[in-house]
C-alpha cells in the first residue's frame, strides 16, 4: 500500500510535546493526555502550555496526577479520520510509562486501517519518531517500508534525559527503588535513558557539566563517524541549559548533526520528571 | 650446634621466637612510625608491620603441639599473607613466606639454614614487588641474606645471628644513600628498620643468650626513615589485558613460569607451590600466555578482562520495568575502606554496604578485606581501599575468596566516593570496576593535614604542627594558616573546568575554622558547586576532591 498525505493520517498523544510545524501539519492529530490539579482538570498542552503548568507546579501544595485519554475519544477520532484516509499510524507515549497505548489498542480493534505504535519514547523522542515518519509521508512510501523503518527506530534510537527530580518518577512506579534512593546525600545528576520503553538510569555523575558530557558521549559511543544523525532537543523551559546541550551535540565531530526540532516539555511529562529537565534523542540513518 | 633439641622448629619454640619479634617490634614501633618521608600521620609502618605480625602470632597461638614443621611453616605462611596490612607488611609477609619455604623442609634451624631461608625470602619479596626500589626494605633484606651466606662458619649461632643484625643495621644506615628521597628528608628507610627490629628481637628474645646481639643505638630524632608504599607500589599498567588463572599440575617450576610472564607483562604475581599456582599477569598477549601455562599444567578459573576498553556498558535492565519493590540480586557489591562516620554514610547513600574501617591510623588487613568480601551476597567485589597504603592488601585477595575481586585503586576517600558514584550493582564486576575507575580520571584529590615533625618534602620546608596540603601524595603546601592550605589546594585542584568541589571535614576540632575558609572559597568561585560534609575521619581536617 502506499503510503503518502492522500492516504495516511497520524495520530499523536500530547505526551510528543511536539513542535509548532508538526501540531500544524495537516495530516496530524493531537490527543490529550488529562492533568489534575487537586480536582481541577485541565487538558494537557489544549488547555494547560508549559509555561502555566510549571508556575502552577511551583506554587501546587500536592504534585499533580495524569490519566490517559478514553478508548472512546481514541475511537471517535479514528471514525473520524478513517472517513479521510486508508491508514491511520497513531504513535503514543511508552507503553511501560503510560495506558494511552492500551487505549488506543481497546479502540483499534474495533476498527480496521488503524496501526498503534509503541513510541518506547516520551517527549521529544516520540516528536522526532513522528518528523521522521511525517517525512517520508510527505515524500511518500510504502506501507512495507515505512513499517521497516519504525522497527528500525525503535531498535536503534537512544534517548537520554536528566530530570531534576527522581521522586515522582519513583512514586509514580517508573523507576526501581535502588535508583531513587542512591545518592541523594552526594547531589549526584543521574542521567536517565529510555530502552525498550523502560526508564533507567544510564550513568550517574557528579556535576551538570558532566551529566551533558555524558549524554554527548552517548551520542558518540553510539553513532559512527560519516553518518547522519538526526536528533530533538527538549528541556522543561530551561534554555541556559539547552544551549549547552545543543552546542554539545552539535559540536560532535565528524558526523552530519541535523536537530530536526526542539520540544518542550509538557503537563504530562512535566509532571514526573520535574521543571528544568533537558533531553535527547537521536538516530542515525 | 650444640644443643640441637633447641634449633628444632616446634609450634612452641616458633610460639616464643615470634613473641619475641613482636615484642620489640611493638616497644619501637612509635620510633618506626616516626620515620616517614612524607609526614602525614596515617598508614604507619611500625603500626602495620606489628600488626602484621600478631597476626602470625595469633594463628600461630592457636596451632596444636606436635604439628610438623612443614604443617607449621605453610600456617605461618597463611597467617602472614592474611594479617597483612599495608604495604609493608604484605612484603613483610612475602619475606615469611620465602624463609617458611626453605624452614618447612629441615629438620634442625642451623645457621646454614637461616642463610638459606634469608636468600629465598630475598628472592620471594624482590618477586612480590613490581618495580623493586633500592634503599628500602628489600635492600636491607637482602644485604642481610648476603651477610648471612658470608658469615664465617663454626661460630655458633649467636655470633651467625650477630653478624647477620649488624649488616641490617649498617644496611638501614645506608639507605639514605640508595635513595633520594630518603636523603632530601634525613631520614632511613622504615620498614627495613623494622625488620631489622624484628629479627634482632627474635634472635635475643628466643634465645635466652645473657648479653644481646648487635648492641645497635637507637637512632636519633634526626635519623629517620622512608615509607617505602609510597614509592613502589603505584605504577598504571601499560597493558590491556588483566589475566589470571589457576594452574594445576606436578612439579610446577614458579620460578621458570615468572621468568616466562614476566617477559609478557608486568602486575605479576605467581602465588602457589609445585602442584598449585595461582598467576596474575597485565599483558597484552593472553593468548600467550595461557598457551605457555597449558603447556605445563591445567587451567581453570581463567579470567581474562580488558582493562581499557570502553564498551558503551548498555546491560539492559528490563527486569526493572515496574520497578517499585522488587527486590533485585546484586551482581556485583563494593567494599570500601573508609575512615569517618560522616564519610561512611555518604558511601552507604551511594549503595556500598560493605564498609571496612580505615580509621585511627589503621589500615585493614587482608584478612579484614577478606572478611568484607565474603559477606557479599554477590559474585564479583569491586574493593575500593581509599589509601595508598591499602592499595596491595587490597589486591592480595584476589583469587583468595569465592568471590571475583577487582580493585580500583582508588588513593583517597574522596577518590573513592567518586568511584562508588559510578557504581550499579545491576552491573557485572568488570563493567562496574571499568566505569569506576573511568570515573577516576575527572576527579583531583587533595588532604589537608598537620606535619608530626620537620621536614624537608618535596622541595617544602615544613615545621611540626604546620597544616600542609597534599595533591597526589605529594606535599604542595605549607603553613601555619589552615585556610592559606585550603585556599591553595582549591586553587590547583580547580585548575581546568572543573566545576564542583566536595569537602568533607574532619573531626580534628578545626571544623569551624575550615567550614569559614570554605564558605568564603564560594565567595571566590561562585560558578563552581561546593559540597560540604561532615566526613568525620581523623588526622585529616579537609579533603578535598574537585571535578
Amino acid at each position: 500500500m502506499i503510503i503518502n498525505r492522500e492516504t495516511t493520517a497520524l495520530v499523536v498523544d500530547s505526551t510528543a510535546d511536539l513542535p509548532e510545524y508538526l501540531v500544524k501539519d495537516p495530516n496530524l492529530t493531537m490527543i490529550p493526555l488529562t492533568v489534575y490539579f487537586g480536582d481541577e482538570a485541565f487538558l494537557d498542552w489544549a488547555e494547560l502550555e508549559p509555561v502555566e503548568f510549571y508556575d502552577r507546579l511551583s506554587k501546587a501544595s500536592e504534585l499533580p496526577r495524569t490519566s490517559q485519554p478514553s478508548a472512546g475519544a481514541f475511537l471517535e477520532m479514528y471514525k473520524g479520520l478513517r472517513e479521510k484516509y486508508e491508514r491511520v499510524y497513531s504513535v503514543h507515549l511508552s507503553s511501560q510509562m503510560s495506558g494511552t497505548c492500551a487505549s488506543a489498542e481497546v479502540a483499534r480493534s474495533q476498527i480496521d486501517g488503524v496501526k498503534v505504535v509503541d513510541s518506547q519514547l516520551a517527549t521529544g523522542g516520540i516528536a522526532l519518531l513522528v518528523d521522521r515518519i511525517m517525512e517520508r509521508i510527505d515524500r511518500g512510501t510504502t506501507e512495507e517500508e515505512l513499517d521497516a523503518y519504525i522497527d528500525r527506530f525503535l531498535r536503534d534510537k537512544i534517548f537520554y534525559f536528566l530530570p531534576t527530580t527522581l521522586d515522582q518518577l519513583y512514586k509514580g512506579g517508573r523507576i526501581g527503588r535502588a535508583s531513587h534512593l542512591v545518592g541523594t546525600m552526594l547531589n549526584i545528576k543521574p542521567v536517565l535513558s529510555i530502552e525498550e520503553g523502560v526508564i533507567d538510569v544510564y550513568k550517574k555523575v557528579r556535576g551538570l557539566r558532566q551529566a551533558l558530557e555524558v549524554m554527548r558521549d552517548g551520542l558518540v559511543e553510539n553513532t559512527r563517524p560519516g553518518t547522519t544523525i538526526y536528533a530533538s532537543l527538549s528541556h522543561g523551559l530551561n534554555e541556559p541549559v539547552l544551549g549547552q546541550l545543543r552546542e554539545l551535540v552539535e559540536t560532535v565531530p565528524d558526523r552530519d548533526i541535523e536537530i530536526r526540532l526542539t520540544s518542550e516539555v509538557g503537563a504530562v511529562i512535566g509532571t514526573y520528571v520535574g521543571p528544568k529537565a533537558v533531553a535527547v534523542c537521536f538516530i542515525q540513518e | 650446634m650444640g644443643n640441637s633439641g633447641e634449633a628444632m622448629l616446634t609450634v612452641t619454640r616458633a610460639r616464643s621466637v615470634l613473641r619475641a619479634g613482636v615484642k620489640a617490634l611493638e616497644e619501637r614501633k612509635q620510633e618506626i612510625n616516626d620515620l616517614n618521608v612524607y609526614p602525614v600521620p596515617d598508614g604507619d609502618t611500625g603500626t602495620n608491620l606489628a600488626l602484621t605480625m600478631r597476626g602470625i602470632l595469633e594463628a600461630v597461638a592457636q596451632l596444636p603441639e606436635g604439628l610438623s614443621t612443614k604443617e607449621l611453616c605453610a600456617a605461618i605462611s597463611q597467617a602472614a599473607l592474611m594479617g597483612a596490612r599495608g604495604n609493608s607488611g604484605v612484603i613483610l609477609s612475602q619475606i615469611v613466606r620465602g624463609a617458611m619455604e626453605i624452614l618447612g623442609e629441615q629438620v634442625y634451624v642451623t645457621p646454614e639454614v637461616i642463610s638459606q631461608a634469608l636468600t629465598n625470602a630475598t628472592e620471594t619479596a624482590y618477586r612480590a614487588v613490581r618495580r623493586p626500589v633500592e634503599g628500602t626494605m628489600l635492600t636491607v633484606l637482602r644485604e642481610m641474606a648476603e651477610a648471612a651466606v658470608e658469615a664465617p662458619v663454626g661460630d655458633g649461632r649467636k655470633a651467625f645471628m650477630d653478624h647477620v643484625v649488624t649488616a641490617g643495621w649498617k644496611s638501614v644506615e645506608r639507605t639514605p644513600t640508595l635513595l633520594k628521597v630518603l636523603a632530601d628528608a634525613g631520614v632511613v628507610d622504615a620498614g627495613g628498620f623494622g625488620l631489622v627490629v624484628i629479627l634482632e628481637g627474635a634472635a635475643n628474645g628466643s634465645s635466652g643468650w645473657e648479653v644481646p646481639i648487635a648492641t645497635h643505638v637507637a637512632p636519633s630524632p634526626a635519623f629517620e626513615g622512608l615509607r617505602y608504599e609510597d614509592e613502589a607500589a603505584e605504577e598504571e599498567s601499560e597493558y590491556t589485558y588483566c589475566t589470571s588463572f589457576l594452574l594445576s599440575g606436578w612439579n610446577l617450576d614458579k620460578a621458570l613460569l615468572e621468568e616466562e610472564f614476566g617477559r609478557l607483562g608486568d602486575s605479576l604475581l605467581v602465588v602457589g607451590d609445585a602442584r598449585q599456582i595461582k598467576v596474575h599477569v597485565h599483558t597484552d598477549d593472553p593468548g600467550t600466555v595461557i598457551g605457555l601455562a597449558t603447556a605445563r599444567g591445567v587451567l581453570s578459573e581463567i579470567e581474562i578482562d580488558n582493562m581499557k576498553e570502553q564498551t558503551a556498558a548498555r546491560t539492559k535492565r528490563l527486569r526493572e520495568a515496574s520497578g517499585q519493590g522488587v527486590a533485585e540480586d546484586s551482581l556485583t557489591q563494593v567494599v570500601a575502606v573508609v575512615a569517618g562516620e560522616g564519610n561512611k554514610a555518604l558511601f552507604r547513600n551511594l549503595g556500598v554496604e560493605l564498609i571496612v574501617d580505615g580509621g585511627q591510623s589503621m589500615n585493614p588487613s587482608a584478612e579484614d578485606l577478606i572478611r568484607a568480601v565474603e559477606r557479599s551476597t554477590a559474585p564479583a567485589v569491586v574493593i575500593l581501599p581509599n589509601n595508598a597504603n591499602v592499595i596491595m592488601t587490597a589486591e592480595q585477595t584476589i583469587g583468595l575468596t569465592g568471590r571475583k575481586v577487582y580493585v580500583v585503586p582508588t588513593r583517597t576517600i574522596q577518590a573513592g566516593l567518586s568511584a562508588a558514584v559510578a557504581y550499579d550493582k545491576r552491573n557485572s564486576g568488570d563493567v562496574n570496576a571499568e566505569e569506576m575507575g573511568l570515573a577516576l580520571e575527572n576527579v583531583a584529590a587533595g588532604e589537608v593535614t598537620r606535619a608530626v615533625r620537620d621536614s624537608l618534602v618535596d622541595g617544602i620546608q615544613v615545621k611540626i604542627d604546620d597544616y600542609i596540603g597534599l595533591i597526589d601524595d605529594h606535599v604542595v603546601v605549607a603553613s601555619r594558616d589552615l585556610e592559606a592550605v585550603i585556599d591553595d589546594l582549591a586553587e590547583r585542584l580547580l585548575e581546568g573546568e572543573r566545576e564542583m568541589l566536595t569537602i568533607l571535614l574532619g573531626a580534628g576540632g578545626e571544623d569551624e575554622r575550615a567550614r569559614e575558609a570554605v564558605e568564603r572559597l564560594q565567595q571566590r568561585y561562585p560558578g563552581v558547586e561546593m559540597d560540604v560534609h561532615d566526613g568525620g575521619q581523623p588526622h585529616y581536617p579537609v579533603l578535598l576532591a574537585a571535578e
